[in-house]
């Protein structure tokens, strides 16, 4: 069943899309229904304004959901399947063809023999100029000013269409009728190509972790891809190709054997190491630029219109065969589209990291799966499922084992015949770290509940602790004064600061990490408290007291429910920054949890299990935010209404 | 939701002009600090760029994600000395890149079990049920699950905790974890001051696990540029042969990774630079080790790596 649907999740997903788009509109038209009905006397500003419109809610889930469909590709791959498999076909023709465009001015300003003339040009007039100031004596001077003058005679030559050998001249021509003949065939459009069973076996766009399989499954992409060959064929042939005539040659061996003789100077003459140094890099700069020339690179750019036609003739017929996957490309692929690797293709732009909603879904069912043995879960471990808890595991946690090292007597050693009998502190330590047989409990288990147990153990410990210490601030001079600075020193550290110390204090487990949230959510209990108790209507306290209330009773009838406004808002914040701070903590000694599987994800730059952590924690928070709305609702009906 | 929005439409936006000019008038190479290797002389001399006849960009990275993101985005041509590790989960992610060369070869970095526990290679199936602590997938991920290999070790019984080196010291030193795996200079030297490394240099060569680093280059670069990256190849071989490990050098090299002259030393002693021959012979041969150790890292790091997948991205051309 999964399998099924995670093969067909471009279908489901092009259900999904229409879905909500009707949704969308619907729930516009909903929503202007009912604000025609809504009394045109309401205030701006008034609270009951933002009562319910879950139609708008609505709307704004499918916007979300339409957006994130379009840009992470979802529609694109919904609609047009096999869209990916033909440009990443489009794109190895694009990759055959680039040597030879990177020779000719297409997506550059100018040739590349253009820019390798000028470039040595420079360098050569760089190196005449410093000549003056060499150590060379006068005659090597102007034999090296000679060989300058050579090698630019060597691009001039070069430069020149007339000197351009019959041989080359014909290549280059060969090759851009082959390039033609290509055009053609690629104008024709696919006759007699069919996808090979191979390619059609792939697995589809995006189902397992190559992305975009890379064999043709179209008949269009055939014809890309087969024209891609031809065309590496050609561009092998064109890089092959050397500008070479004999008064160049000439020239190349004239300028080698002064070189050599230049080098020989400086080898046999007795100079001192600098000297020599000197020398030595002079014409080694010389020889450097010459030999980036003798192998006749740089073309008349004359001798390069006939290819530069071919393929842009190419580039026409291309852009033709793709026909309406141009305009596909165009509206429902946003960004740079489709790279392509050796093994795969891959899709660039906000589809590389931002991952479609199915395939988001998809992982995460594959993580959910709790069957650990058929890779489920993550890492060996299921993200959320149930296990047997030995109650004897909870019991040691609670009993320390020093209880059995300080029992009088002493532990039980071997005996003659090698067995053991323990004793009863034998016993006692066994009980004390949990090697007994108790029963079990059921228990929640996974990277959720791991990371869920330490944000709630840390939330719980800061409201028991933050709380009445906020209140006490709140109506103590002694507690505000004697607290106020402590608190207020920690509390704008930012958590991660903490973390360095963490490690060192509390090690690897869990304590470390819990310490760390709980110090984010302690430090934001506190000021709500303390703000909430101070904020108390005076009036309502005197009143209470005039009334014969203890200071007991003013306590818990009168400032703390004066203060649960506050206290529950700063809940709620609290709930968020734990969530927060969860990645950094762990991050310190990552075994488990939602943050750790974000950390590992990261390494390896995986966006889609990025992208579910992210997911999961959002609606974490999310879930966690309702109940606590909810709570409020129930505790403090009152609040806003007075 | 509204950034999200937003940068999305960026890219689309600027997705518009993107026929980027593919001229090359200078090279990017990426390159990482602390990292001595002997080409930096050449680096710092500028020799690079006489000898490609273009400017060459050297740009500093701390980690090999790092660089290959760079590449993706197009800001950087050639990576010298990328770790294999990052190399092979960006070819099983599908980035365009090749490896075209291997900048060094070191040792496997170590892992280091804590002195009280008295267990070193003689004795190592005692670390079973053990804590370790592991930066997971990196180049220390690879070397602690060969070692456990090679000593039968059932990594399952172990709790493997997910520790920077930094961190995988410290708690090592605090006794939280019984073995700490790490890599990078300080952080080594840290660990064996309360440590025992599991394998010596000597057992290491003699199971045959060892790393090395990388020259990777992205494939749009290499098909336009061929004789760019032809000299950049051809001039590190040749910066490589000119070094002598004279002192004058290695204050150089120092100076240019950031270290200081005796940490550059000792790095270095552990540098193997291979020569070209070297690597056509034994590294990028038909079953050669370049292609050997990048399918068992791909193994390690997404369970279902396919070898022949990445050996195609394994390119001895520019090496004569």
């Amino acid at each position: 069943m999964l399998e099924w649907l995670s093969d067909n999740r471009a279908s489901i997903a092009a259900v999904l899309i229409l879905a909500m788009i009707g949704t969308f509109v619907w729930s516009i038209v909903i929503g202007r229904r009912q604000a025609r009905l809504t009394a045109n006397d309401e205030v701006f500003g008034d609270p009951v304004r933002t009562k319910g419109g879950w139609y708008w809610a609505v709307c704004g889930v499918s916007t979300l959901f339409l957006l994130w469909s379009y840009y992470s590709w979802g529609v694109g791959r919904a609609y047009f399947p096999n869209a990916a498999n033909e440009m990443c076909q489009i794109a190895k023709l694009e990759e055959a063809v680039s040597p030879i465009k990177a020779a000719l001015p297409i997506g550059s300003r100018y040739f590349k023999s253009t820019l390798l003339a000028s470039r040595n040009s420079d360098q050569l007039d760089d190196l005449e100029a410093q000549l003056e100031g060499t150590v060379f004596v006068d005659a090597e001077k102007s034999e090296l000013l000679d060989v300058i003058g050579q090698v630019r005679e060597l691009i001039a030559n070069s430069s020149n269409p007339n000197n351009m050998g019959e041989e080359p001249k014909a290549e280059l021509l060969r090759l851009a009728e082959r390039l033609n003949e290509l055009s053609s065939y690629v104008d024709a459009g696919p006759i007699g190509l069919a996808p090979s069973d191979e390619a059609l076996a792939q697995p589809k766009w995006g189902t397992t972790f190559t992305e975009i399989p890379i064999l043709p499954i179209t008949e269009r992409g055939m014809l890309f891809d087969t024209a891609s060959v031809e065309a590496a064929e050609i561009a092998a042939a064109f890089n092959k190709i050397r500008n070479k005539f004999p008064a160049n040659d000439v020239l190349i061996d004239d300028i080698k054997t002064r070189i050599d003789a230049l080098k020989e100077i400086n080898k046999s003459g007795e100079f001192d190491e600098l000297e020599r140094a000197d020398r030595e890099g002079y014409v080694k700069a010389v020889e450097r630029i010459f030999k980036r020339l003798d192998d006749g690179l740089i073309f008349p750019a004359a001798a390069l219109e006939d290819v530069g036609t071919a393929i842009a003739n190419l580039d026409a017929a291309a852009s033709d065969a793709q026909g309406g996957l141009r305009y596909a490309d165009a509206l429902f692929f946003p960004g740079p589209g489709i790279v392509k690797s050796r093994t795969q293709c891959t899709e660039q732009g906000p589809a590389r990291w931002l991952p479609k909603p199915t395939d988001v879904v998809a992982t995460f069912a594959r993580l959910a799966n709790p069957d650990v043995e058929s890779g489920g879960g993550y890492r060996g471990f299921p993200l959320l499922w149930w296990d047997w808890l030995p109650i004897a595991d909870v019991v040691a946690f609670f009993i320390p084992d020093w209880i059995a090292d300080v029992w009088p007597g002493e532990y039980a050693s071997h005996g003659p015949d090698g067995t053991i009998t323990p004793n009863f502190k034998d016993k006692l330590l066994a009980f004390a770290q949990g090697d007994v047989s108790l029963g079990y409990i059921p228990m929640l288990d996974g990277h959720i509940w791991d990371s869920l147990f330490r944000v709630l153990v840390a939330l719980g410990l800061g409201i028991f602790l933050g709380v009445p210490l906020g209140l006490f601030m709140g109506v103590s001079r002694f507690f505000k004064s004697f607290f106020d600075p402590l608190i207020e020193l920690y509390r704008p550290v930012p958590p991660l600061a903490w973390a360095p110390l963490i490690l060192t204090i509390f090690g690897i487990h869990d304590d470390g990490k819990i310490f760390l949230l709980f110090m984010v959510a302690f430090a934001i209990m506190v000021i709500s408290a303390r703000t909430g108790a101070s904020g108390v209507l005076l009036s309502k306290i005197r009143a209470s007291h005039s009334l014969g209330a203890s200071d007991r009773q003013i306590m818990w009838n009168v400032i703390l429910p004066n203060a649960m406004p506050e206290i529950l808002t700063g809940t709620r914040i609290a709930v968020g920054v734990c969530w927060g701070t969860l990645v950094a903590a762990e991050m310190l000694a990552g075994t488990t949890g939602v943050g750790f599987i974000e950390n590992i994800a990261r390494t390896v730059s995986d966006y889609e299990l990025i992208w579910v952590t992210i997911l999961i924690m959002g609606i974490l928070g999310l879930v966690f935010d309702l109940i606590m709305r909810w709570i409020i609702k129930k505790t403090i009906p009152w609040r806003g209404m007075g | 939701m509204k950034s999200v929005i937003k940068s999305a439409m960026l890219a689309a936006v600027g997705s518009m002009g993107l026929a980027a000019p593919s001229f090359a008038e200078e090279v990017n190479v990426a390159f990482f600090l602390q990292w001595p290797t002997p080409n930096l002389v050449w680096k710092t001399s500028g020799a690079y760029a006489d000898a490609m006849g273009v400017d060459v960009n050297w740009v500093d990275f701390t980690t090999g994600t790092a660089m290959t993101e760079a590449m993706l985005a197009g800001d950087i041509d050639i990576s010298y000395s990328q770790g294999l590790a990052p190399f092979v989960t960006a070819i099983q992610q599908g980035a365009p890149l090749k490896m075209i060369g291997i900048a060094v070869i070191y040792e496997a970095n170590d892992c280091f079990v804590r002195n009280e526990l008295g267990i070193d290679g003689s004795n190592a199936s005692e670390l079973e049920g053990k804590t370790v602590a592991v930066p997971l997938n990196t180049m220390a991920d690879y070397a602690f699950r060969k070692y456990m290999d090679h000593y039968n070790i059932d990594i399952a019984t172990m709790t493997v905790v997910d520790q920077a080196p930094p961190d995988g010291a410290k708690s090592l030193a605090d006794g939280a974890v019984d073995m700490a795996c790490v890599f990078g200079g300080v952080d080594t030297a840290s660990a064996a001051e309360v440590g025992t490394a599991i394998m010596t240099s000597q057992q290491k060569q003699d199971a045959g696990i060892g790393s090395f680093d990388v020259v990777t280059v992205t494939e749009k670069f290499a098909t336009e540029n061929p004789e760019l990256v032809q000299a950049f190849m051809d001039a590190t071989a040749e910066a490589n042969e000119a070094w002598t490990g004279s002192d004058e050098q290695v204050q150089i090299v120092a100076d240019a990774s950031g270290m200081g002259v005796e940490a550059t030393k000792t790095t270095l002693a552990g540098f193997v630079i291979p020569s070209v021959e070297d690597q056509v012979s034994n590294f990028f041969n038909e079953g050669g080790d370049a292609a050997a150790a990048a399918a068992s890292l791909g193994l390690v790091f997404q369970g279902d790596s396919d070898g022949s997948q990445i050996a195609k991205t394994i390119d001895g051309s520019f090496l004569e």
